[in-house]
This record gives structure tokens, C-alpha cells and sequence, in this order.
């Protein structure tokens, strides 16, 4: 069961065989559209995953609940120690089931005018060290 | 299964920039000099061209390798976030970064000037897939070794790329180096 899983090995990757036995060989390729899933592409679960919590196994278990909080899937390989790709199909199985939503970035959105001024303002505000304080801290 | 979802997070908007270079020039420092985590590390898949194969009538032979990947991420408010993504250290040319880059509003390609060829690839490939980027010299031990327009001699890159010089280990000077490729990206939009 999951919740007596150790932790995953900190010193290294998961083997590169076993989760793509989990994917029963499947990996992510080209999309119907002919893209991957962006890396930046965020993963939140929904009530019906979190619920699922106890019912998931594995790796399953582990993306539905390291996305209690929105998480990339960059996020969710690099902390549970997974090929991007391996979560690319295993968050797409999951979607389906209904355990999590997938969010793709619209790069029409992202790089309008209004959203780049929205990034520069926010990065105009950080300090030039961390050791300065800001107001919202 | 019910289809409506009442209570699950809406996520931030990501927004993705892209650090490049050659290796060991500074760029898990500089996605690490501003990040809000620690620098998280995956395995990505990368495409690697076959060598001296630049003729388009013959098929380059394509290999799929699994590289290293190193990001980090700034919250700008509730529904923005930035990622940073380092592309993988590139000794030989010809790796395409597809899966990493695409969708990134801008560049930055890092160099060192000790080792200024390192980078060519990384510009090579930013000019080639339209993105805006910038060359940001790394001021390793506080200064470089050549000046900006020797710098952007020796890369032949066109006026319209900014090369800059920044120290990858100070937080103010990473974040106006992407504030440099921010700009070129904003500016592009009113082109």
C-alpha cells in the first residue's frame, strides 16, 4: 500500500524500466494536436482524486497527492522521482478517471502583452538579495 | 463520475523562460540565484541529431536521449507564476530542446567568456525556433574577459539580441537579465 512506501531514494532516479511498466508501455508521444503536454503544464487533483487517495496505488497515489496544491508535471517527476514522461501519461490516465484536472497553458495567453507586463512588474519587485526584507513578508 | 469540479484549486498561469548555455557556465546557479525552491532536477527527453547531417533531402538520423534537467520557479501573484528551465549541458550540437522550450516566452543564453563557442549552439538553436533571447555574459570572479562587442562579434548575433554581462550567483542581476529578454518579448508583441 502507499502510505508505507519509504521515500523515494534521494541519491537517484527511479529505474528506467519499471514506470514504463506502470504506463503498460505506453509513453507520451505526439498528441493529437502533435505537441507533448508542455513541462509547465499544471496538475491540481479534484475532490473525487483526493477522495480516491485511499483506493490508488503507487504512483497514482503519489501524483494525486503531491497535486493537493497546483504542481507542474516538471514538479510532480522531480519530486517523486519520475521520467516526465512516465507523469505525462500516468496525469492523462488520471484525468480521465476524473482524480485530476490538466491545465495546458495557452501560449496565446501566456505571451500576450498584458501577462508579460504582469511578469515584468512582479520580477521588478524582488529584492537584489534574499536576505532583504519586503513589505509582504 | 460527476463532471463538475466545485472545489479543486485553479492553478496559477505558467509562464516558462529557458536557460541555456554550455556546460558548467551558471545555469542551475542563476535558475538557483532567483528561485523560489530549491532547484528541482528531472529527466527530459531530448532529441539528439546525428552529426554532419545538415542536408534536409537526407533524413538525420534521431536519437531520443534521457538528460538531466534542472528548474526553479518564482510565484509572481496567485494566478501567475514564472518557471525557469535550464536545458541540459550541451557538449555536442544538434540537441533539440523541443520539449523544454516550447511555449517559452524568451531565452537566456549564458556564456562564459573563457568559452565563448560553448554557447553557439544555444543561440544557433533560440535564433533558428524564433524566440526571443538575450546573451548574458556570467561574471565569473567579477569580471570577463572580453568586451560586449567583442562578445557580440564573436557570436555573430544580430543588433536586435542584447548581450549583457551579469553575475549568475546575484539575485538582482539574474532577475535584470530576464527583465532584459522580458522586454524584447513585450516589445515583439507591438511589433
Amino acid at each position: 500500500m502507499a502510505d508505507g512506501t519509504p521515500a523515494p531514494d534521494p541519491a537517484g532516479f527511479a529505474s528506467a524500466v519499471r514506470p514504463f511498466l506502470l504506463t503498460a508501455g505506453r509513453v507520451a508521444d505526439d498528441g493529437a494536436d502533435g505537441h507533448w503536454l508542455p513541462v509547465e503544464t499544471q496538475v491540481v487533483a479534484t475532490p473525487e482524486g483526493l477522495d480516491a487517495l485511499d483506493r490508488l496505488t503507487f504512483e497514482q497515489h503519489d501524483i494525486v497527492a503531491v497535486c493537493r496544491l497546483p504542481q507542474s508535471l516538471a514538479e510532480i517527476a522531480a519530486r517523486l522521482r519520475l521520467h516526465l514522461n512516465v507523469v505525462r501519461v500516468l496525469a492523462e490516465d488520471l484525468r480521465a478517471a476524473g482524480q485530476l484536472t490538466v491545465h495546458v497553458p495557452d501560449s496565446g495567453v501566456v505571451q500576450d502583452a498584458s501577462v508579460l507586463r504582469r511578469v515584468i512588474d512582479g520580477l521588478r519587485a524582488i529584492p537584489d538579495a534574499r536576505g532583504v526584507p519586503s513589505d509582504s513578508d | 463520475m460527476t463532471a463538475t469540479e466545485p472545489a479543486t484549486v485553479r492553478p496559477p498561469l505558467p509562464v516558462k523562460m529557458v536557460i541555456s548555455g554550455g556546460f558548467g557556465v551558471g545555469k542551475t546557479t542563476a535558475v538557483g540565484s532567483i528561485s523560489e525552491i530549491e532547484p528541482l532536477t528531472t529527466e527530459a527527453a531530448i532529441t539528439e541529431v546525428a552529426a554532419g547531417v545538415d542536408d534536409l533531402t537526407h533524413t538525420p538520423r534521431k536519437t531520443t536521449t534521457t538528460v538531466a534537467m534542472d528548474f526553479g520557479c518564482l510565484t509572481i501573484d496567485p494566478t501567475l507564476k514564472l518557471y525557469l528551465f535550464g536545458t541540459p549541458g550541451q557538449e555536442r550540437f544538434g540537441f533539440m530542446w523541443d520539449d523544454i522550450v516550447e511555449g517559452a516566452v524568451g531565452g537566456l543564453v549564458i556564456v562564459d567568456t573563457r568559452r565563448l563557442d560553448d554557447c553557439y549552439a544555444a543561440v544557433d538553436y533560440f535564433e533558428h525556433k524564433g524566440i526571443p533571447f538575450a546573451v548574458a555574459a556570467n561574471a565569473f570572479d567579477g569580471h570577463v574577459e572580453h568586451t560586449l562587442e567583442e562578445i557580440r562579434w564573436a557570436l555573430d548575433v544580430t543588433e536586435g539580441v542584447p548581450v549583457v554581462v551579469f553575475d549568475a550567483r546575484e539575485r538582482g542581476s539574474v532577475r535584470d537579465a530576464l527583465l532584459v529578454v522580458l522586454e524584447l518579448a513585450l516589445a515583439r508583441t507591438s511589433a
